[in-house]
């Protein structure tokens, strides 16, 4: 598996909106991106900031969070998610979404770290889309969870008095 | 009246803003110093620093009021002032500083007092001829009570902590059958956030515009105002970007709306600086809504157009001096914008963002301020707000301002967290922001969406991706480096070969 040939290999860069990128020849002075000749480089600066060179404009980047191929970056403060993908790689991601089953569970997670303050619903209760089920507190703001589909809960995983960190999960609703 | 000395009860970029100032007029100041965050910037900048990091007390040290008293006391400090939040608009703090004849610098207690209960605000509104809003005489006890007024000033109307601000204990009632829920909701707020249940209720105008004038007064009956600045850019009653002056007053409306918060200021022969807000509904009518009794996040503004340094008026009139200027001395002259740079994750609806700025890069230019507390390295910590900036921006007028803020915008950089910068730009570039047609529904109701995003900004995001996966690749494919041929070098060490 040595030396692969990279720079001939396409690559995919996916958004979770599947938004397609295909990107090819890179480290090259022939970079294409979907199908298109173009020129962009890649800088440290001496503050130590990364940017791009696009067009005669600067391009603030940042890699923020990366994990084997799942990538979340930032342009100009404003985050990007790309899973990269090679073509048969995204032959068979293709092929295993169609199989997977449509999920029928909603969860609900914490938008912020913060306190329960109170919980509003039970498992078994119905909600419709909008409908408060949470209340956090956060950075001193009482705020409103609401849920996010028409449903029953299944789960509730949080208490009154509870702190939590983001993405805790506060319950599940079954649509 | 003279004063050497000078204890800041707070912390951040409002710390060092009094610092700048207190040293202009030679005042030695001294800054606390907390466990939560020994190493913070403002630090750096007092005369001297009070040590309250060992954390004897459960209560936090900027409210705790006998521990800055005793501290003030052990240093012979003459004057504490106390910043915005915190013990900024507490009566009983003021009145415990004229007990130990220290110098607070703010208002009387019983002023505070006055203004911070909206209920005894509004008779004196009221008795001084400014217009208020429909609702009730005091205080509403229960649902019921809330539930009869309601119907004969007729929905939506909002209920409101009597000691509230910032938007904390405010809940809007659109119908009937919503009022039991949200009244529970507001007390319990309310009771929680201000160790007071009660409120009251008044109309709810719809999509109003947040004009708020800065007064000033003295303790030998002088009364002026800075005139007005623009704070209708709020998300839940918090606001996020202000201007001065604002493009709905003319100047027959702002010399109208002035006088009246000067009658405001002297229905309680109000001294130092103070902030009259009002709303103003769709026909251009005022409604007095509440005084601030302490200096504004957002004062820069109002500084830049006057030429005046705000906190220095706040001081000297605290201290008993005749305000040096009248109201024909004020001449408001170009336009300013501050934009509340918070460190927030404007794509998870503004939850905020923890973690250690690696590096900021500041826009400079003449027209560009930047009030701060924070520097490379510091830490956005969950036990204060998430401030990193407050970026104050002139031009001769508003489309001039507009503009020179969104480049000092794209300038800002920071790194390590995510900022509310996208959201700046995105209501710069807004069609309505830049024509000055928006009120306090303008984020909820006007904007496509909250973060600016340029044409190329994804497939820029795409390439770095994929750039960096497959760097990544490239040096895991193979662990002999070959520089001479420059095969398996990191792509990044390689480009800046190759530079």
């Amino acid at each position: 598996m040595k030396n692969i040939q990279h720079k001939e290999t396409e690559f995919i860069a996916l958004t979770p909106k599947n938004t397609r990128y295909k990107i090819k020849n890179l480290f090259t002075d022939s970079l294409k991106i979907n199908h298109k000749k173009l020129d962009i480089q890649i800088f440290d600066d001496e503050n130590g900031f990364t940017y791009l060179l696009y067009k005669n404009k600067k391009y603030h980047a940042e890699i923020i969070e990366k994990n084997q191929n799942k990538y979340i970056v930032l342009i100009n403060g404003v985050s990007y998610t790309f899973t990269i993908e090679t073509p048969f790689s995204y032959q068979r991601k293709k092929y295993l979404d169609k199989q997977k089953p449509k999920n029928k569970v909603e969860v609900v997670q914490a938008p912020m770290p913060g306190k329960i303050i109170d919980v509003l619903v039970e498992p078994g209760a119905e909600v419709k889309t909008g409908e408060a089920v949470i209340i956090l507190e956060a950075m001193k703001m009482q705020n409103e969870i609401v849920s996010p589909v028409d449903g029953k809960i299944v789960k509730v995983y949080v208490r009154q008095n509870d702190i939590v960190n983001k993405d805790d999960l506060f319950l599940e609703i079954a649509r | 009246m003279k004063i050497k000395s000078l204890m800041i009860a707070n912390r951040g970029e409002i710390a060092i803003r009094i610092c700048h100032t207190a040293k202009k007029m030679g005042i030695k100041t001294y800054g606390i110093k907390t466990s939560k965050e020994p190493n913070a910037y403002y630090l750096s900048f007092p005369d001297e620093i009070i040590d309250f990091s060992d954390d004897i007390e459960d209560i936090p040290e900027f409210l705790d009021v006998e521990r800055l008293i005793n501290a003030a006391k052990a240093h012979k400090i003459e004057a504490i002032h106390p910043g915005y939040g915190f013990l900024a608009e507490s009566p009983y703090f003021a009145n415990r500083c004229e007990e130990e004849k220290i110098l607070f610098i703010g208002p009387s207690a019983d002023i505070i007092h006055k203004m911070g209960n909206k209920t005894i605000a509004k008779q004196l509104a009221k008795k001084y001829n400014v217009p208020l809003l429909k609702g009730s005489q005091g205080n509403v006890k229960n649902p019921e009570e809330a539930r009869k007024i309601a119907k004969s000033i007729g929905y939506p109307v909002i209920l409101k902590a009597a000691a509230g601000g910032g938007g904390r204990g405010m809940r809007i009632v659109e119908k009937d059958d919503q009022l039991e829920k949200m009244f529970r909701l507001a007390t319990s707020e309310a009771e929680k956030a201000f160790n007071d249940g009660s409120v009251f209720i008044e109309k709810y105008v719809r999509n109003p515009r947040h004009i708020e004038f800065q007064v000033f007064g003295d303790q030998h009956g002088n009364y002026i105002h800075l005139g007005e600045r623009e704070c209708s850019v709020q998300r839940k009653h918090q606001k996020l970007l202000e201007e001065a002056p604002s493009s709905a007053l003319d100047e027959k409306l702002r010399t109208e709306m002035g006088e009246a918060a000067i009658r405001i200021a002297q229905s309680v022969k109000y001294y130092t600086a103070g902030t009259v807000e009002f709303l103003l509904d769709q026909d251009r009518n005022y409604y007095f809504m509440e005084m601030n009794t302490r200096i504004q996040v957002e004062h820069p503004v109002t500084e830049l157009v006057t030429g005046l340094d705000l906190i220095e008026l706040q001081i000297l009139t605290a201290l008993g001096e005749k305000l040096p200027i009248g109201q024909s001395d004020i001449k408001l002259t170009g336009w300013a914008i501050e934009c509340r740079i918070n460190a927030e994750d404007v794509q998870a609806g503004f939850s905020p963002f923890l973690g250690t700025i690696e590096k900021i890069q500041y826009p400079k230019s003449k027209n560009i301020r930047i009030d701060s507390g924070i520097t490379d390295k510091s830490v956005v910590t969950p036990y204060f707000d998430s401030m990193v900036a407050k970026l104050i921006v002139t031009g001769e007028d508003r489309e001039k301002a507009i503009a020179n803020t969104f480049n000092a915008l794209q300038k800002f950089w920071v790194k390590g967290i995510k900022t509310t910068i996208p959201f700046h730009k995105a209501v710069l570039s807004n069609e309505k922001f830049k024509k000055g047609d928006f009120n306090t529904s303008f984020i909820e109701t006007e904007m496509e969406s909250l973060f600016y995003q340029g044409g190329d900004d994804e497939m820029l995001g795409a390439f770095l991706a994929t750039f960096d996966f497959l760097a990544t690749l490239e040096t895991e494919d193979s662990r002999t480096v070959d520089f001479e041929k420059g095969r398996n070098i990191s792509p990044w060490v390689l480009n800046k070969r190759l530079k």
